[in-house]
């Protein structure tokens, strides 16, 4: 109870006319960190919880563990993979993330599992931690301006991006992008709740047009230099289901070992973290559901549509679930709550469109790779439509009913 | 008066009036610019050609662009036949005033192209094109050759430029495209353009151009390979593909052989 | 209309009253011209002469023109001052009249022009109609230009096509922002350039369509 007695004492500097009362916002969110907040709603009807927003934010953050770890292990399990056959290869961007893996593991044949997880952790720990001093600055920033509460959305915005970013990014373009994310696509709509856009993609679209050359190129994907790894999507876009058989095999893309953006690789990682969301009903079914019903379903249509000159319309869906940030997208970033749809059939209609938008890119567009990410951008811009007609629709019943 | 200018009379008064001083107005600043502006439109070709060649001078003037470009000799080649043709063949007043691009809708001056021809997804190609030709002594030292070809977004326009030897790349230069800015516009690129000059067209066998954009990056030692561009696969593709293409038997080939044996 | 005076008329659209900041006309080319400085300054010139002499002409035969012709009228005038400009440009600016290709001809349908001469040179005496013309031409070019610097400075690394920033294709240390270079880019420019102007003149801020109710707490404990 100490912590609580601390607290309440210095409570009365950060209210209004105390000396600190500019930082109310801080002062709130360790509070809120270790207790309940001890104010209720005295208004309307309210439902009461042992969960609050800031309990239901820090579980999705540690369900993104399982695909966090398995994605620093993959960075090193990919580069030593690499280096085993290729020795004079160079550590990408050596320097002090060089000093930090040679220190603590070895390179090349011999490295086990830990030293490919020490690899991984040299390069997932210093963009996380940009991420998080950039975007948190921003974050208390407007807080403190604005006189908002500190919100703990912000843990999971910083946590997907930086799962998303390749392992190579240069760290001034993670800064920017999260930059990118927190302000123009929370903070200028007012912040948490108030944001139509899932800020983590916002900024993660902001670096891919900004730098497409080094996003979307092909050096990004593993840490070593010099060497250019083609990822599942380009595979396939290239040589179809054949070269994907052969050069990545479906096992592997499920499992997880191949190249790509940090936390993605892994589905089975990706839906131990998801499940659990599940189950615990902070990501809802509804909108997972629909992304895979649309997925399945406009996969299964270009399958049958078929091309002779377009190698991915032959895909199966199988292969588009492994593939890219599939995933990862459908259960961390569809699900976002404050930018999906809120209502139960808007939720469907939501993942339906993501689920189809996503085959659509991938498979028609020419020049994006990817599609998952700009699918549920685009789909977020039509959530609160949907919810309007759903909710119209509601109203119109219950009055045809008398 | 407020009533008086509502009257049908007066309205069409009015708006005849207007019509007169407007059309006379714009049509005075049409025709008295007119000779302006095709200068412009002639001089804008010549310094692409130059550009290609590899001869333009950074903040030329218009003489010495004339100038530069008065030591090349167009001449208009039948894609058919391979063989140099006259204006009065095609129909036109002069060699200049031939517009490839605008033959290549005309289905009276260019031919369909087969599934297997058409390597690089043009449909037609025109009869006839413009090359342009410099000599010194009387021996050829340099050909400007016209190619164009879908990218991704566009149809890419440009010129190659060849040295004596009708083999050796000398310059290559878009000037119209619209091309993704910083992945496939990087085309402009005066680094990545500066890869084409001194590679070869061709192997031994002087019909089939060997020309590849390498991912990754191009081995040093080959002569046909040129960096692709980071990011921008379906431009590079195109690029490679129209290329090979102007470059090859439904191409400038069968000119290009026999302007090499003197047969032209 | 309170007094309108000529020093007025001509300043007051430059922050006060800005086309684009404040009235939000004329955005389209603001997308699509704003790459390069060079351009910008083309195509602000073009505009402030077409409003400036749309209005001149509309205010001097407002008397004449009747009601029911007179958007045609002014379509007529404004597309014909336009296709002047486009021809001059195309004479004696011919690599930047490349350049802004249609744009120049899309002046005609810029909101800007039609606004000033049904909203105010039909009302108005020449000289005022025409110095609010000017006004009204630079307040787009404040605009457009704020947009221009910005895009051609961090898409490519250059001012006016002088390299500022050294970028990584030619050796230097700048990477160039694609987005800069691509329409988007020049809606959140315009966006934080208007939050920007609207901090320093509050009064600009509209009002807020509803306003939420406080949120009402009492403590639990």
């Amino acid at each position: 109870m100490a912590i609580r007695q601390f607290l309440d004492g210095i409570e009365h500097h950060f209210e209004k006319g105390g000396k600190h009362e500019r930082w109310y916002a801080l002062y709130e969110a360790v509070d809120t960190i270790f207790y309940t907040p001890g104010k209720v709603a005295s208004t309307t009807s309210h439902v009461r919880d042992g969960v609050d927003l800031k309990r239901i934010m820090i579980t999705v953050w540690m369900c993104t563990f399982p695909a966090m770890f398995f994605g620093m292990w993959n960075i090193g399990f990919q580069a030593n993979s690499y280096l085993a056959t290729n020795p004079d290869a160079m550590i990408a961007d050596g320097g002090l993330r060089e000093a930090f893996i040679t220190a603590l593991a070895v390179t090349g044949s011999g490295a086990g599992w830990w030293d490919n997880f020490v690899y991984g952790m040299a390069y997932f720990v210093p963009i996380y931690a940009v991420t998080f001093i950039v975007g948190g600055f921003w974050e208390v920033l407007f807080a403190t301006v604005r006189r908002h509460e500190v919100n703990e959305g912000f843990f999971v915005t910083s946590v997907l991006f930086a799962l998303i970013c390749p392992p190579t990014i240069p760290l001034w373009q993670v800064a920017l992008g999260i930059t990118f994310g927190v302000v123009i696509g929370k903070e200028v709509f007012g912040g948490t709740g108030k944001n139509f856009l899932n800020p983590a993609l916002t900024g993660r679209a902001f670096l891919y047009f900004a730098y497409p050359a080094q996003i979307s190129g092909d050096t990004v994907w593993t840490a070593v230099d010099g060497f250019s790894g083609a990822t599942a999507l380009s595979w396939a876009a290239s040589g179809g289901m054949e070269a994907l058989e052969t050069q990545i095999g479906w096992m592997n893309a499920f499992v997880g070992t191949i190249q790509g953006s940090m936390g993605e690789t892994s589905t089975v990682a990706v839906l131990i973290g998801g499940l659990i969301l599940l189950a615990m009903k902070i990501a809802s079914y509804r909108i997972v559901g629909g992304v895979l019903l649309g997925m399945i379903g406009m996969s299964l249509i270009l399958n049958i549509v078929g091309s002779e000159t377009n190698a991915m319309f032959a895909i199966p869906a199988h292969w588009h679930l492994v593939m890219g940030g599939f995933a990862f997208g459908m259960m961390f970033m569809a699900t976002d709550p404050v930018s999906a749809s809120m209502t139960n059939t808007g939720r469907w209609l939501f993942g339906i469109l993501v689920g189809v938008m996503t085959i659509l890119i991938r498979v028609v567009n020419p020049a994006f790779p990817e599609g998952i990410m700009l699918a549920i951008l685009f789909a977020n811009l039509f959530a609160p439509l949907m919810d309007h007609y759903v909710v119209q629709a509601n109203i119109k019943r219950r009055l045809a009913r008398g | 008066m407020a009533k008086k200018k509502e009257t049908v009379g007066k309205t069409i008064q009015v708006a005849f009036a207007l019509c007169i001083v407007c059309s006379v107005i714009v049509s005075a600043a049409a025709v008295s610019l007119r000779p302006q502006q095709a200068l412009n439109q002639e001089l804008d070709i010549k310094s692409n050609i130059l550009q290609a060649a590899g001869m333009s001078e950074p903040g030329a003037n218009r003489e010495r662009i004339e100038e530069l470009f008065g030591r090349f000799t167009p001449r208009l080649v039948d894609l058919r036949t391979g063989q140099f043709t006259t204006p009065e063949e095609l129909g036109v007043a002069d060699v200049l005033s031939y517009d490839q691009y605008r033959a290549t809708d005309d289905p009276n001056m260019s031919t369909r192209l087969s599934g297997d021809q058409d390597t690089a997804n043009l449909r037609r190609r025109a009869h006839a094109a413009t090359v342009y030709i410099l000599e010194e002594n009387g021996e050829t030292v340099r050909v400007v050759l016209p190619v164009h070809g879908p990218g991704l977004w566009s149809t890419l326009y440009g010129f190659i430029s060849l040295e004596g030897d009708l083999n050796t790349i000398e310059g290559l230069g878009f000037y119209d495209h619209a091309e993704t800015p910083g992945l496939g516009g990087e085309v402009d690129n005066p680094r990545w353009k500066s890869q084409w000059v001194g590679q070869k067209l061709y192997d031994d066998n002087k019909s089939e151009p060997q020309i590849r954009l390498v991912k990754g990056g191009a081995s040093p030692d080959s002569e046909h390979q040129i960096d692709s561009l980071s990011g921008a696969t379906l431009t590079a593709r195109g690029v490679e593909n129209l290329i090979n293409f102007w470059m090859g038997e439904n191409g400038f080939a069968p000119f290009l052989n026999n302007l090499r044996d003197g047969e032209a | 209309m309170s007094d309108v005076s000529a020093k007025k008329v001509l300043f007051e659209p430059i922050f006060s009253n800005n086309p684009i900041a404040l009235q939000i006309l004329g955005i389209c080319s603001a997308l699509a011209v704003t790459t390069s400085l060079s351009v910008t300054l083309v195509m602000c010139a073009s505009v402030i002469a077409v409003t400036a002499f749309s209005n001149l002409a509309v205010s001097l035969i407002r008397a004449q023109i009747p009601n029911s012709i007179r958007i045609i009228v002014q379509m007529t005038i404004i597309a014909s001052l336009v296709i002047v400009v486009d021809q001059l440009l195309k004479a004696y600016a011919y690599e930047i009249s490349k350049q802004l290709s249609v744009f120049v001809g899309l002046i005609i349908t810029n909101c800007i022009v039609m606004g000033r001469a049904e909203g105010f040179a039909m009302q108005n005496p020449p000289m005022l109609s025409f110095l609010d013309g000017i006004g009204n031409g630079l307040g787009y070019s404040i605009a457009i230009l704020f947009v221009a610097v910005f895009r051609e400075l961090f898409g490519s690394g250059e001012l006016l096509g002088f390299t500022i920033l050294a970028s990584v294709n030619d050796g230097g240390w700048y990477v160039p922002n694609g987005m800069m270079l691509l329409p988007p880019s020049a809606f959140f420019i315009i966006g934080l350039g208007i939050w920007a102007l609207r901090t320093w003149k509050p009064e600009q801020v509209e009002e807020p369509d509803f306003k939420m109710s406080a949120h009402k707490t009492r403590e639990a404990f």
